[in-house]
Parts: C-alpha cells; structure tokens; sequence
C-alpha cells in the first residue's frame, strides 16, 4: 500500500487486512515511526517515541500473526499513550520535570489490557504538566501545536494524543480526562474522545489529578475505533478501588441501531449559550442531522447547572494540591508557573468550600438522572469556541469580551465529569478558519453504548470524521 | 440562609494568613501574585457554599464515590 493510505487507515480498516496478513503489522508500524518524525519537530505531540521497543514488537506481531494466531482487532494496530499512563520500563513524565526519569516497574492496567490484546505503542504524548491544565502548552517538554494549524493550541490535557491522532502518527491513542482533557483535545483536533463513567476504566497506574474525577479512555477518528480500543480496556479491576463492578454492554451490536427514537435532550439556557457563532451553528446543524435520522429532541430545565465552574475548579484545585503536597515544598521551582500557581491556591480553599463543591455534585446529578426520564442522551458543544493561538491564556466568546481560558474552557465539559456521567465528543464541522468544532453528547451512567450508538450513527452519514489535516 | 454580603476581597494579608494556617511557606511576591486570582476563585466558592448551605439542601450527602447504578 502507498505510505499516504496506510496513514488514512482506520483501525476498523487496518484489522482485517492485518489478519488477513494482506498487511504488515512491521510495514503500518514503520509508516507511524516516520510521520512521526515528520510531524513531530513542529507539533511536539510526543514526549517519547518508542522507536527500537515498538519495531521489536511490530517484528514479533508478525511472526505470531503469521502462524495463525490473530488476537483480534487491535493485533499489530500502532497506539499511543499518554505520558501520564504507566508503561513498564519507558519513562512516564506526566509531562513534568518532577517525573522527567520515572521509568515505571509496572504497567497501567489499560496499558497491559492494549498490550494483551496485541496493541503496538509508539510512543508516550505530550501533555499539560500533571495534567492540571486544558492548553499542553508545557514548559518541560515543549508547546504541542494543533495539526489543522500549528499556530492553534491542541486543548488539553491530552492535547499530545489529540494532536497524535489528528496527524496520522498512531491509530488510536488513550487520554485520561478529569474535567474535559479527553473531550476538548478531540474536539478541537477533529476526532472523536470518550468521558467514560467513573469506575467503567481502570485508573491503577496512572498519575493522578483529581482522585474523585479521573477517567482514562481511548481517542481516535471514528466511533468505530473507539469501541475496538474500549472493549479492551473497559471492565472491573481488582487494583483500583473505584472500579465498578458494572457488566459491560455488547459495544459493538448497538453501533448498528441507528438513532430513530432516541430522545435528545438541550439544557434550557445553557446548552447552545455562550458559544461562538460558528459553534452554535455547527451543534445545531448536528441536531438537525440526528433529528432527519429519527431522534426527537426535547429541551429540559436544570436549574443547578450554573453552579458548575465553580464547584469544578474547588474540587480540581484541592485534590491536586494534597497529592502535590510535598513536592510543593521541596520542589517548587520544579514546576511550570501556570501549575505551580493553580496548586499553591489549591491549599487556600476552605475545607467547606471543597465540601460544599463535592455536595453540588449529588445536586447536579440528581437533576441529571430526573432528566433522564425525559430523554436518553443530553447535547451540548463541547467547548465554546474552536482552537485559540499557543500561549494565549484569554479567549473571547461572544461580544468582543476577554475570559480567563481556564473558566471558559469547561463550560460544558465540567458537568458530566462532577455527575460521573459519560461523555462523548465527536466531530461535528469546521469554523470560516477551518478548525474542527465537536459536539459533546452526555449519557446515563455506564451507558458508553447509548452514546456510540448516536456517534456511530452520525458519523454514517457524515464525512467530517473523514477530514484529515494538511501538515 | 446564609447573608448575602458583598465579598470581601481576598488580600495580600489573607493570603499570608492562609499560608500560615497551611504550613506553605511563599516569599512575598508569589504570595502577592494569588491575591487576585484567589479572590475571583474563593468569590464563586464562597456563592455555591452560600448555595449549598440552604435549608432545603440539609440532607444533601457529598459525593467523592460514585454508586454503581
């Protein structure tokens, strides 16, 4: 195959012919080696590429496959992970100085799930530093760029894996997301990212935000792919403690339902306000689509909702800051400025502020799960605005006004990580610049399959997915 | 419920204060530089505590674990 469509390929396009061995896992693992090192120099995606360990096990892919044992469709299929995911004897930064030679003894359970069912990883992705920020602007390891123009930011904190997948350098990569880092890398990068419900995915090993909000899940260009890298990795896990014990759904015989009679909910006086005019458009334009499909859309009243940002930024400053803690102290130098700040006024809140942010949540929730009687799914944008310039720490919505970028930046996606619900965001269009715009689309607790079941359907009879940057 | 005072500005003695409570020891000029920042971030707790704490949500639990269901 051309090096041009082996980069394009899916892994939903991938598998079959890898085990049909009509492709080589050595030949897809060499071509993402080498866009790699095209890209990387200008968009920093990647901390550490794994060159000599990934062509080793792209070698031995092939041997197995060879004599006949497929392991199914992430077999020989070249991944990438995020810094802060535990990788058995390959450093793990978090994107910090703090962790600059940490070479783990162990792997995250996701890492090992990807690796037992034949993932090849390439390599580690940049992030923000301790994945307390939603820009990837890292002091330590460089600006990671946006692939659909390098001069925009790639969001965050996954902004690596987002840039990663956007650019054709891996077929998939995995994100965690505590307030929206896997959500609002893959909007503003044009791919499709899963929030799923806390306790679906194990956290065991991997670097820790917010204890009470973090999630890990997969990032990739189709609904398709995302189920193929979340079947593995989704599933009870003794070594987490919030591992729920919840049976997982069959993800990929719900991508076939289509959406005719699902009911869509709008947040009344939330979910299209305050967002720049081409993303208001994009999302409605979204909703019409899935409406011409057979979904009925209702709008529903959550008066708590407002109260979000806030009870967000207590409970995100405080956790950090008591697992921080010492480092704080003895390293403070150690960190970037941006972190460094947000963790000293993590130790300033009250104990009741922090309290009364993690009481809003059973609010919060509450008003979600009576929504849910109503509807099946909630729509909103998943951030206010498309891909603002590296460095800028402002953004402008509506109105010519300025706003503090980490406030603005978690408008919607703060809420279902404080209601512990799921989340997916997929890609809904592009602005007059050109930059991806994505929907996020909100489920009931451990109803991944409900919201695959919608992107999946969208993305049948869209193209916006199938967009590729030119880098 | 709570009065519905006007805040008092978070000050550069506040935040010396604070850090004293918290055992964080900050030389002047980084303890300076949280004044504003932390004045914006403990106004807006400060409105949700105020929130929070009325009376019909008395038998609100916290949540830091989320139930299976």
């Amino acid at each position: 195959m051309a090096r041009d469509d082996l980069l394009n390929l899916t892994i939903a396009q991938a598998a079959p012919r890898l085990e049909r061995r009509e492709l080589s896992p050595v030949e897809l693992t060499e071509a993402m080696l080498q866009r790699i090192a095209a890209v990387n120099r200008r968009l920093n995606a990647y901390i550490t590429v794994c060159e000599p360990q990934a062509r080793e096990v792209a070698r031995a892919t092939e041997q197995i496959i060879r004599a006949g044992y497929y392991l199914g469709p992430l077999h020989g299929i070249p991944i990438a992970l995020k810094d802060n995911i535990y990788t058995r004897g390959i450093r793990t930064t978090a994107g910090a100085k703090i962790l600059a030679d940490f070479v783990p003894g162990e792997d995250a359970t996701v890492a090992a799930r990807l690796k037992r069912a034949g993932a090849i990883i390439v390599g580690k992705t940049n992030m923000h530093e301790f994945a307390w920020g939603g820009t990837t602007d890292n002091p330590h390891y460089g600006t990671c760029r946006n692939p659909w123009n390098p001069e925009r930011f790639p969001a965050g904190s996954s902004g690596g894996s987002g840039a990663a997948v956007a650019a054709r350098t891996c077929l998939g990569a995995l994100g965690t997301d505590t307030g929206g880092s896997i959500r609002l890398p893959s909007s503003v990068n044009g791919i499709v990212g899963i929030r799923p419900t806390i306790g679906r995915v194990s956290n065991h090993n991997v670097v820790p935000l917010a204890w009470t909000m973090d999630t890990v899940s997969p990032m990739t260009r189709t609904v398709e792919d995302c189920v193929t890298m979340f079947e593995v990795i989704a599933g009870y896990d003794p070594f987490d403690p919030h591992s729920a014990q919840v049976p997982l759904a069959d993800y990929r015989a719900e991508l076939g339902r289509g959406v005719r009679g699902l009911r869509i909910g709008l947040i009344r006086d939330y979910s299209l306000t305050h967002v720049q005019k081409a993303v208001g458009e994009a999302v409605r334009g979204a909703v019409k689509t899935l409406e011409a499909e057979g979904a009925r859309v209702e709008e529903i009243a959550m008066p708590s909702i407002h109260g979000n940002i806030s009870a967000q930024l207590t409970i995100e400053s405080c956790e950090p800051s008591a697992y921080h803690q010492e480092w704080l102290r003895t390293r403070p130098g150690d960190y970037g400025e941006d972190v460094r700040t947000l963790l000293e006024m993590g130790e300033l809140y009250l104990a009741t502020h922090y309290i009364q942010a993690q009481r809003y949540r059973s609010v919060l929730r509450r008003e979600f799960l009576e929504g849910f009687k109503q509807v099946d799914v909630f729509v909103t944008p998943t951030l206010p605005f498309t891909a603002t310039p590296c460095g800028a720490t402002e953004v402008v919505i509506e109105n010519n006004q300025k706003e503090d970028m980490l406030s603005a930046i978690m408008q919607f996606t703060g809420v279902p990580s404080l209601a512990g619900l799921p989340a997916l965001s997929l890609p809904v269009g592009f602005d007059p610049d050109g930059l991806p715009v994505g929907m996020q689309v909100i489920g009931r607790p451990f109803d991944e399959a409900g919201l695959f079941r919608l992107g999946h359907a969208y993305q049948a009879v869209t193209s916006w997915h199938t967009k590729s940057p030119a880098l | 419920m709570l009065p519905d005072k006007k805040e008092e500005p978070v000050t550069k003695e506040t935040v010396e204060r604070l850090c004293v409570l918290a055992d964080l020891p900050l030389p002047p000029a980084r303890r300076d530089a949280l004044v504003a920042p932390l004045s914006g971030l403990i106004a807006a707790a400060n409105e949700l505590s105020r929130k929070m704490a009325e009376g019909g949500r008395r038998s609100v639990l916290p949540i830091t674990r989320f139930p299976e269901r």
